[in-house]
This record gives C-alpha cells, sequence and structure tokens, in this order.
C-alpha cells in the first residue's frame, strides 16, 4: 500500500492498465451512465500509486466524462479513498456510535499516543496513518478498527499494542 | 387536473404537480430552503414537512406529487412539530451572528427562526466552524451559515451548466466547497447570492454595506445586453447600492448575468465627471453648464458656417435610451446634417436599406428553450447574451435540441455541440454557402435564385449535417451574433444566413450589439433612414465613413471611440482630425481627453429615464433611481437644451415621457416598407493573409462595465489580454518559442502583446480582444494583420 | 354661623392667626435637613439607568465594539442615527465608517441601547453638556467614541450595578 511519488502539479496521466480497468468497468454501465464507473476508477488510480491527488481525479474526470467537483464529492465521501499520501499501514478507526459506545473514543486515545500522531496524520517512519471511519458493520464486536484489509475487533488497550507491534515487526 | 385541499381549502392542481407547487401558486406558504422553483428537486432541508391525511408520516411538500382527494395540512399540529423539530436541528450548526450577517433581514432561516424555531435548543455540544473559500470577487463566502440546501450546487448543475461548488467529504464534516481553490467562472454566477436562502453566499461589492431594511426598491432595466433584463436598483441615500433581478418570465425569468448584477459598479466609480468640463489650450477645466453648452454650441455653429451641415457627424452608443437616440437624431437633422448613427462596432453598410425595421431575434426569447435545432452564427452566446445562453442549455439538456455552431473561434459553451466548424475570417461564408447548397438541393426556386452566388460551391459533410440537423428540428433558429455584425462581410452572411433559414424553415434573428440597438433603428438613429423607418432623402455617412475622418466636428453621445469602434486605430486619428469633438459622457476617457473639446456630464442607467427596446422588439421604460451624480444631467435634457439653444423648433420637450410620446407619434405615423432580400455578390476567394479576430470581452462591451472594478477582477483567472493563435500559426510565423510579439495594422501603431498560445484559434488568424485599452490603437477587426518577432 | 363662632373668627382675624400658623411651617421646615444642593459643585445620585449623553464603548483590548449591524439606526423612533460601513481595510471586518447621532433628533428613548447586541451604544448618566455652534449637535464617531473612552469606568459600573434586575 505504499505510496509513490507523484508530481502533483502537472497534468496527471493515467496509466495503460489504470485505462484499461477504468474501460472495463465502463462496459458494464450504459453510455448515459458513465459516472457510475468512478468508484471502481478511482480504486484504480489508488491501487496504480496508492493515493489520489487532485491531478488525478481530473485525470478520471475528463476520462469518464464528469465535472471534476463531481469525482471530488465522491473522493471525498468515502474514507477508503486517501487524498493525502499514506504510510505503510493504513489503521481506521471505526467511530460510530456502537464503537462509540464501546469505547472507541479511548482506542482512539491509545493509538495516537502510542503511535505519537493525531488522526489523519502518518507516523514520522511513514509506518502507520491513522484515520478515523464511518461504520465498517462490524458493530457486534466493537469496538474495532481495520488495518490495510483486516478487521481487528472487540479492541482493548493491551490488544492495540500487541497488534501494532505485529504490523511493525512485519517488515 | 386533480382537486386537493390544503388546510381546508380546494384547490386545482396539475397532474404530476409536487405540493408545494400548488400551494404555492395558492398563496398557501410552506417553508423551504431547498426547493427553488426554477431548480430541480433535492428535498434534503425537510423544512417543507407536511401532513397528509392517511400518510403515517409527515411528507416533504416539495417531493409529494399531489393526488386526487388528497388532503394537506401545513399548520396542523403534527405538520408544525415537524417543522420545529427541524428548524432545531438546522440550527444546531448555524452561527447566530445574524448582528454581523449581511443576509440579516433578508434572511430565510432568520425568518422562519421567527415562526418555527424554538427559543432555546436542547444541543449543548460545540458548534461545527468551516474554513471560508476565497471565489473571487463578486461573491463572499461565510461557510460556517451554510444550511446544505444544495441550491447553488444545482444552480451550476442546471442552469449555469458548470458546476463550480461541490459537497465534500460526509457527515458532520461534509461542506460545500470548490476543493480545488479557483474563483467562480461562470458568467451567471451572481445567481447563487439570491439563491442562498442564509448568509452563507453574498455579494462581496455589497459586503457590509447596507441592510435590505434601509433600501429602497426601483424597477429599472439592465442597460448592458440586447435581452433587457429586468432588474431592481436598490438605492439608499440617492445612491445605487446594489441591483438584483426582478422576475420576468419572457425575458430574464428569476435570473440575472453578473454583467447586470454588478455594472453599477461602474457608475459608482471613481473616474465619474462631475460637472461640465471645457478644454482650453490643451488643459481640461470645470465650467458652468451654461458656459459649457454655449461652448459646444458656438464650437458645432462655427464648423457649420466654415464646412456646411454636411460636416458635422454624430455617434451614440448602441445602449442609449430610445429618448436620447429620437432627440439627438431630431438635433442633428434640424440642423441640416444625417450623419448620424450608432453602429460604431459594425464595418459593413452594404445591405443596410435591405435590413428590417430593426435587428430581430424573430422569435420570443421565451422560446429559445423549446427549440429542437439551433445554429450559432458567429456567436459566443453564452458571454455575449449570458441568459440567452442559459436558455438555450435548457433547449439542449432538456429538450435534447441539437447544437450547432459556425464561428471564427472555439468559444467554449455551457452546452455540447453537435456541429461545429470553426474557420478564420472569410472561409466562413463560404462554410455558410456550403450550407445553403446543401439545404436548396430540392428547391428549385431558390436554386434559381441563387445560381450566381452558389455556382461553384460542393457541400461538405459537415455541411449537410448541420443542414440536414437544422430541416429535422420542428422548431429551429438561426442566431446571429456579435462577430457577424462585425465582420465586414456581415451583409453577404446576413443574405446567406436568410437563406439558410428559408430553405430549413427556420427563424433567422441577430443578437444584437448592445443593449437599444433595436432602440435606436426605430428611432431613426441612422444616416438612411429616420424615425420609424421611414427612409432618409439624402442619406448621411455611416459610421464607417465618419470614423474615417470625413466629418469636421463629431458629436458623442456615450461614447469612447478608441474603445467602442470598429477600428481603434482610425476612430481616434478620425478624433484628432476633427475640429470639434463634444462629448456627452458620464467619463472623461482617455480619447476623449487627447481629442475633445468639451465634456458634457450625463447620466448613467440608474440616474435615467428612457425606454429600451429589446430584441423581441419589447418597449421597457426604466424610470431613474436616483438623482444623477453631482451636477450630470440625463442625456435626454442636454440634447434638448443644446436643441433650445440653436433655437430649433420641437424642443419644448418637460419631461422623458413628453419626449416618449412625440417619438412614439412618428414611428406610428412612418411608413415602413419591409425590403427586399439582399442578393450579395459572389463570394470572393479567401485570402491567405493572417486575420485578426478581434472580441469584445464580456466586461468591456461599453463604458459603464469597463469601469467596474470588481467585474474586471473577476476575469483575472482567465488568460490576460494578448496576441492568441495556435501552434500552428504560431510556427508559421516563426515565433513560437517567444512570450512577446509586436502587432501591427494598417494605419496603426505597432504595439507590442503577450503572446497566448490557444488552439481555439483557427489556423491563420490571431485573436486580440478590442474594447481594453492594452489594444487601444490597433486597427480593425477581421483585418490583416502582421505579427513579428519582438526586437530586443 | 352662631355668636361663638363670630367671636372666635374676629379674635382669630385680629390676632393674625393664620399667618402665624403659616410662619410655624416655614418655622418648622427652617429648622428641618435641606434637601437642596449647590448644584453644580454638589450633585444628586444618578440612577444606574439614566439616559444622558450617548457613548461608543470600546472592549478592554481598545478594539471597538459596534460592529455596524444596524439596528439601533433601524429602531430609533426618531431617526437621529446615521450609519455607513464598509469592510474595514486592515482586516475586513465590519465596521463603520459613519456613526452620528443628531442630539437635536434624539428622544433619549435608549432603544438604540436595547437593541444593541455588543453593548456599544450607550447612554452615558452625562447629563450636562452643551453647543456653542451650529453642527455641534451631531455626535460624530470619534467623538462618541471619546465619551465611551473618557467615562468607561462609569458606564460599565452603571451596567454592572443594573445587570441584576434585567
Amino acid at each position: 500500500m505504499a505510496t509513490e511519488t507523484v508530481d502533483t502539479t502537472a497534468e496527471f496521466v493515467l496509466s495503460e492498465k489504470v485505462r484499461k480497468e477504468i474501460d472495463h468497468w465502463l462496459e458494464k454501465f450504459p453510455e448515459e451512465q458513465r459516472q457510475s464507473a468512478v468508484l471502481a476508477a478511482l480504486h484504480a488510480v489508488q491501487q496504480d500509486i496508492g493515493w489520489l491527488p487532485e491531478n488525478a481525479m481530473d485525470a478520471v474526470a475528463d476520462y469518464i466524462g464528469m465535472p471534476h467537483i463531481a469525482v471530488y464529492e465522491v473522493a471525498t465521501f468515502y474514507d477508503m479513498y486517501n487524498l493525502k499520501p499514506i504510510g505503510k499501514h493504513k489503521i481506521t478507526v471505526c467511530t460510530n456510535i456502537s464503537c462509540m459506545l464501546c469505547g472507541s473514543d479511548k482506542i482512539v486515545e491509545h493509538l495516537q499516543q502510542r503511535l505519537d500522531i493525531k488522526l489523519g496524520e502518518t507516523t514520522s517512519d511513514g509506518m502507520f496513518t491513522l484515520k478515523e471511519v464511518e461504520c465498517l458493520a462490524a458493530c457486534k464486536n466493537a469496538p474495532m478498527m481495520q488495518v490495510d484489509f483486516d478487521y481487528h475487533e472487540n479492541l482493548t488497550p493491551e490488544s492495540l499494542d500487541q497488534i501494532i507491534e505485529k504490523y511493525r515487526n512485519d517488515k | 387536473m386533480v382537486e386537493i385541499e390544503i388546510d381546508g381549502k380546494k384547490i386545482q392542481a396539475e397532474n404530476g404537480e409536487m405540493l408545494i407547487k400548488a400551494a404555492d401558486d395558492n398563496g398557501i406558504t410552506i417553508p423551504r430552503y431547498c426547493y427553488h422553483k426554477k431548480l430541480s428537486i433535492a428535498a434534503n432541508c425537510r423544512m417543507c414537512l407536511v401532513e397528509v391525511e392517511k400518510a403515517p408520516k409527515p411528507l416533504p411538500a416539495c417531493a409529494t406529487p399531489v393526488a386526487d382527494g388528497m388532503k394537506v395540512f401545513t399548520r396542523s399540529p403534527s405538520a408544525l412539530n415537524a417543522q420545529r423539530s427541524v428548524m432545531e436541528f438546522l440550527l444546531i450548526n448555524h452561527p447566530l451572528d445574524c448582528p454581523i450577517c449581511d443576509q440579516g433581514g433578508q434572511c430565510e432561516l432568520q425568518d422562519l427562526a421567527v415562526g418555527f424555531g424554538g427559543d432555546r435548543s436542547l444541543y449543548d455540544e460545540g458548534k461545527r466552524a468551516v474554513a471560508n473559500e476565497n471565489v473571487g470577487p463578486l461573491v463572499e463566502t461565510r461557510m460556517t451559515r451554510c444550511i446544505h440546501c444544495s441550491r447553488c450546487i444545482r444552480f451550476g448543475d442546471e442552469i449555469a451548466g458548470l458546476r463550480e461548488f461541490g459537497m465534500v467529504h460526509r457527515g458532520e464534516h461534509a461542506k460545500v466547497a470548490t476543493y480545488v481553490k479557483h474563483s467562480l467562472r461562470s458568467e451567471v454566477a451572481g445567481n447563487i447570492i439570491d439563491l442562498c436562502p442564509v448568509g452563507a453566499l453574498t455579494s462581496k461589492p455589497f459586503l457590509y454595506r447596507g441592510r435590505a431594511w434601509e433600501l429602497d426598491a426601483h424597477e429599472a432595466i439592465a442597460p448592458h445586453d440586447c435581452l433587457g433584463s429586468n432588474i431592481y436598483v436598490h438605492t439608499r441615500r440617492n445612491q445605487v447600492m446594489r441591483v438584483v433581478p426582478r422576475e420576468n418570465e419572457s425575458i430574464n425569468e428569476t435570473w440575472l448575468a453578473d454583467r447586470d448584477r454588478f455594472s453599477y459598479l461602474g457608475a459608482n466609480n471613481d473616474e465619474r465627471v462631475g460637472k461640465p468640463m471645457i478644454k482650453r489650450e490643451g488643459q481640461w477645466h470645470e465650467a458652468t453648464w451654461i458656459e459649457a453648452l454655449e461652448f459646444a454650441a458656438n464650437g458645432l455653429e462655427g464648423v457649420r458656417k466654415q464646412h456646411g451641415a454636411e460636416a458635422l457627424g454624430a455617434l451614440a452608443s448602441a445602449s442609449c435610451t430610445v429618448e436620447e437616440y429620437f432627440l439627438l437624431q431630431q438635433l442633428m437633422r434640424s440642423l441640416g446634417s444625417h450623419n448620424i448613427d450608432h453602429r460604431l462596432r459594425e464595418t459593413d453598410f452594404s445591405d443596410q436599406k435591405h435590413l428590417p425595421l430593426f435587428p430581430s431575434l424573430g422569435m420570443q426569447i421565451e422560446d429559445l428553450e423549446n427549440l429542437n435545432s439551433f445554429l450559432l452564427i458567429g456567436s459566443n452566446i453564452q458571454r455575449e447574451q449570458p441568459l440567452a445562453g442559459v436558455r438555450l442549455r435548457k433547449a439542449v439538456v432538456k429538450n435534447q435540441a441539437k447544437a450547432m455552431s459556425v464561428n471564427f473561434l472555439d468559444h467554449t459553451v455551457n452546452f455540447p455541440l453537435s456541429e461545429k466548424l470553426v474557420v478564420a475570417g472569410d472561409a466562413l461564408l463560404f462554410e455558410l454557402a456550403g450550407i445553403v447548397k446543401a439545404l436548396i438541393a430540392d428547391q428549385k426556386e431558390l436554386q434559381d435564385q441563387t445560381e450566381q452566388l452558389l455556382k461553384s460551391m460542393q457541400p461538405t459533410a459537415e455541411q449537410q449535417a448541420i443542414a440536414d440537423k437544422l430541416k429535422q428540428g420542428e422548431k429551429s433558429a438561426i442566431i446571429l451574433g456579435a462577430f457577424v455584425q462585425q465582420h465586414p462581410e456581415a451583409a453577404t452572411i446576413r443574405a446567406l444566413a436568410q437563406l439558410i433559414a428559408q430553405a430549413s424553415g427556420s427563424s433567422c434573428g441577430v443578437m444584437s450589439l448592445g443593449a437599444n440597438s433595436a432602440g435606436a433603428y426605430v428611432a431613426g438613429m441612422l444616416p438612411h433612414r429616420l424615425a420609424g423607418g421611414a427612409v432618409a432623402e439624402k442619406p448621411g455617412l455611416d459610421a464607417g465613413a465618419m470614423l474615417t475622418g470625413a466629418c469636421r466636428s463629431l458629436l458623442l453621445l456615450n461614447v469612447e471611440p478608441a474603445y467602442d469602434a470598429a477600428n481603434s486605430a482610425l476612430a481616434e486619428q478620425a478624433l484628432a482630425k476633427a475640429d470639434f469633438v463634444v462629448s456627452l459622457a458620464p467619463y472623461l476617457s482617455n480619447d476623449v481627453r487627447e481629442h475633445g473639446d468639451v465634456l458634457l456630464p450625463i447620466a448613467t442607467f440608474a440616474e435615467n429615464t428612457g425606454t429600451y427596446i429589446n430584441v423581441e422588439g419589447v418597449w421597457q421604460t426604466s424610470r431613474a433611481a436616483i438623482k444623477p451624480f453631482q451636477e450630470c444631467r440625463p442625456a435626454w435634457k442636454v440634447l434638448r437644451v443644446l436643441g433650445n439653444i440653436f433655437k430649433l423648433d420641437g424642443f419644448e420637450y418637460v419631461c422623458a415621457q413628453d419626449v416618449l410620446n412625440k417619438a412614439q407619434e412618428v414611428i406610428d405615423a412612418a411608413n415602413f416598407v419591409e425590403p427586399q432580400w439582399f442578393c450579395p455578390a459572389p463570394i470572393a476567394l479567401p485570402k491567405a493573409k493572417t486575420q485578426r479576430i478581434a472580441e469584445w470581452p464580456i466586461y468591456s462591451v461599453d463604458n459603464v462595465v469597463r469601469r467596474a472594478v470588481a467585474l474586471q477582477e473577476s476575469l483575472h483567472y482567465e488568460q490576460p489580454y494578448g496576441a492568441r493563435m495556435n501552434q500552428a500559426t504560431a510556427n508559421k510565423l516563426s515565433i513560437a518559442g517567444d512570450s512577446e510579439v509586436m502587432v501591427e495594422q494598417a494605419n496603426a501603431a505597432s504595439i507590442c502583446l503577450p503572446l497566448k498560445i490557444d488552439a481555439t484559434v483557427p489556423d491563420n488568424a490571431v485573436a486580440i480582444e478590442a474594447g481594453i485599452e492594452a489594444t487601444r490603437g490597433l486597427g480593425g477587426a477581421f483585418e490583416n494583420i502582421t505579427i513579428t518577432k519582438r526586437v530586443g | 354661623m352662631n355668636l361663638f363662632e363670630k367671636i372666635k373668627h374676629n379674635v382669630k382675624s385680629f390676632l393674625l392667626w393664620e399667618l402665624l400658623v403659616g410662619m410655624s411651617l416655614t418655622g418648622r421646615y427652617f429648622f428641618r435637613k435641606k434637601i437642596t444642593i449647590m448644584y453644580p459643585e454638589e450633585k444628586t445620585p444618578v440612577s444606574a439607568r439614566f439616559r444622558g449623553l450617548h457613548a461608543l464603548r470600546r472592549y478592554p483590548s481598545g478594539e471597538e465594539r459596534c460592529i455596524a449591524c444596524k439596528l439601533c439606526e433601524a429602531v430609533c423612533p426618531a431617526l437621529a442615527i446615521t450609519i455607513e460601513a464598509e469592510p474595514r481595510k486592515e482586516d475586513g471586518s465590519r465596521r463603520t465608517t459613519l456613526y452620528e447621532i443628531d442630539l437635536f433628533k434624539c428622544i433619549y428613548c435608549g432603544f438604540c441601547e436595547e437593541s444593541c447586541p455588543v453593548d456599544s451604544i450607550v447612554e452615558t448618566n452625562l447629563s450636562n453638556y452643551h453647543f456653542e455652534h451650529r453642527g455641534e449637535n451631531i455626535m460624530t464617531k470619534q467623538k462618541l467614541l471619546a465619551i465611551g473612552d473618557k467615562y468607561e469606568e462609569s458606564i460599565a459600573r452603571d451596567r454592572a450595578n443594573d445587570a441584576p434586575f434585567r
């Protein structure tokens, strides 16, 4: 999930792979509903370069034929899109109601202290990025968080430390 | 039709109509924020919740279609309770800063808070704050006040055709923003100020300067384009504070172009001249009105005595009032001169006898949105008549109309063009001729009529496609823009456009220059026609001839020749050559400062009473909202007094209405014969030289908007002026790598301009704006231009 | 009137009885504590709610309070207040460029003070002031602020004293 360096000032050129992926999705939707492919297109770009700089979103908008701002709306709405470069592992903590009632505030606080960063920031060694997200549908085992694509549930400060250590050692 | 009952009142409503519209039409008020009759339905504010019989929960009136026998209660306990709760939710995050909010006193949220708000909130957590956006010099933002009704977003999407705002992020972090910082680019963006129900989007030039309750509203007409948008001028203590739209479904609906909304800033500009001025020994001195008027009259009389009445000429802008045109032509004709004209930006007068009574759209403005296909010729409609552009966009988006354009520049338009031809200069004639040829393939009569003209034409595939689409459209129109009127072959283009219209069953119309071209034609502000269109026995000189120095004396009404005339260089030389130049204008422009002799300061639009005739032929009178600036006088008064000083008969008018009555009388009595179609000479082969394409930028069309500073600043995002050409032309001229070039035209000074590579310019053409200081002194539009490397 | 009454009336008349009654009242007050004061050397106490000359106040930081909301101008029944406003050059904040009260028009109703959301315009307890020249009746923003600066202490004290009753 590492982030590549991208020139955010120049015009962004979608790579051949990304274009193919977007075309694949565009085929699935009727011609007048091209914008339906925007989610998949943004995923494709993010997989390619790790995050979504503005010029990349503009390139997606132009490719699909949407107003630029419409793409920004989508990209900012969903937590899985990274609008800033991220660290090696992305930790996303659910702070919605079930998790909040089961103490997600404490989890967030502990993580912030442990990693010495605030929500939305990346550790100085580029290892972890901490974000808060909306409900990830694991309410029965609240509080929970997601690291990269794995769920970690029934969190306590102690279990958090173990999880973080595991990822830190897992080079 | 269905019958429903709202609050016990039985009303008739259209099938499928929304409840809120039925209620509005019958004078029943339902509170709302996100609903606007001209925008799509979002139903996201939930303020319009009403109780409907048999519905388990309150329903949003804006998104509930009427059904026969429906019983609605807008003020029942359940409805009121719902509205009150919504209000409480909205006020959770809305700051209580009404005293410093410009919307205070005209705020929908404030009004409804009085009606539906509780006196205290159950919410005691912190309120959220949102950073403001800097969206340019016209619109001020206070995004913390935003209640997310999304009207501004929908306006950009649906009306302006340029989505600039969006709802970014989600949940508590959701905000209306541009995301990427930029100024608003739409030419109708100012409407979001009116649309915003709270104080999140307000007018920047009006910021903190006034309160709704201190302003007096005066009905007026916006004098900057040929539509004649209806406005309210809001004044306080004899000053125009702001301008807002006045609803008129047949012209401007509820909208207003930014040019009309903010042009008052030009009238309030420091450059206004408040006292008459006389130039003596090269120095301008203030004078009394009597001195100045007598000085002007003596000067004109002197030239008349020495060189005869034919040496007198008068030029008026295309945005004066009917009264002023009528008086000016009466004055000049009484003095014995027919040298009067208002067509400063035009260059081809060869078909003037064949033109209709006034330049007309040939259809209702309202009908533009019902077209099935239309062809824009030489028009940048969005910039020239922004609200006509809005109508056409509706035709394309809602009506799936086929939009086509034949133009000299590839202008961006806010609707998709199904066919587009972009060619330089004279090549446009061939394109049009090709379209005619394609259309008349099966029309024998027209073939005979145009045999000479179209002898060697073979329509191309694109021309054929345009012809077919025009023919297929049930309602189709040809619309001629500013470029056509400015073109040296305008007569031929007009004739060809008429042929296209005739052959395809379309209407043919022109979006005339200025605000009152129609008024000028009707009032006889023409060298060859008297008021009402009667033929002048001895036609005088047209604007082109007058500005090549044929007149020893010039009377200028609201004109700045170096900026308003087709050929800036020639116009300025004509001023220099003239023995005596009288200028009636609100400002002392640079050209008049150098070459003028006397300046009679006149009132601007909000200070003046006058009639405008729009492109549809509608007469609209605008009454003075405030007293003129300092000692300025309305131009009709100045002209009347000049008539009195010359002791001419028929200048006994007491008020503007008298002038209008007299003009009306003369116009009604005149006998206008609808002229024959003008048959142009066969089209010559296009010249291979590099031609200039001169466009008057949107905020440089007349002397008032040129001085509206905020409007000028709002264009800063655009490429500043310069010599624009495509890469191929630049390569051909071997200047591709340069940043600045020398530009030269016949009879004109050579000036240095920045070079801009612009793909929207066709081959062999250079686009250079006119009407701005930087290009003052260049020659004519569509004339040859020499571009050379800058030396040193 | 019977005989006794007549005699009593005559005796009282000759003895100047009613004059004595009157003089006794005068005599009583002559020895009582005086309530008149030697104005202007001495002054009577003034209510915290007294509505006298106007002033514009500042925050302790020195920033003027007035935010040009124009509510006082709107509420003034005598149309004595004139305000012009625009964004302040330095920081773009909402400020008046002109704030004038015509004291000839003012009826000292105190509505301006009531309507002010930031306690900027106040009526001080000053009642002794006069004009010598035409035009001095117009209180400009500078004059009003100067009064506010000079009497801030008493203005603040009066507001504080009155606060519990509002």
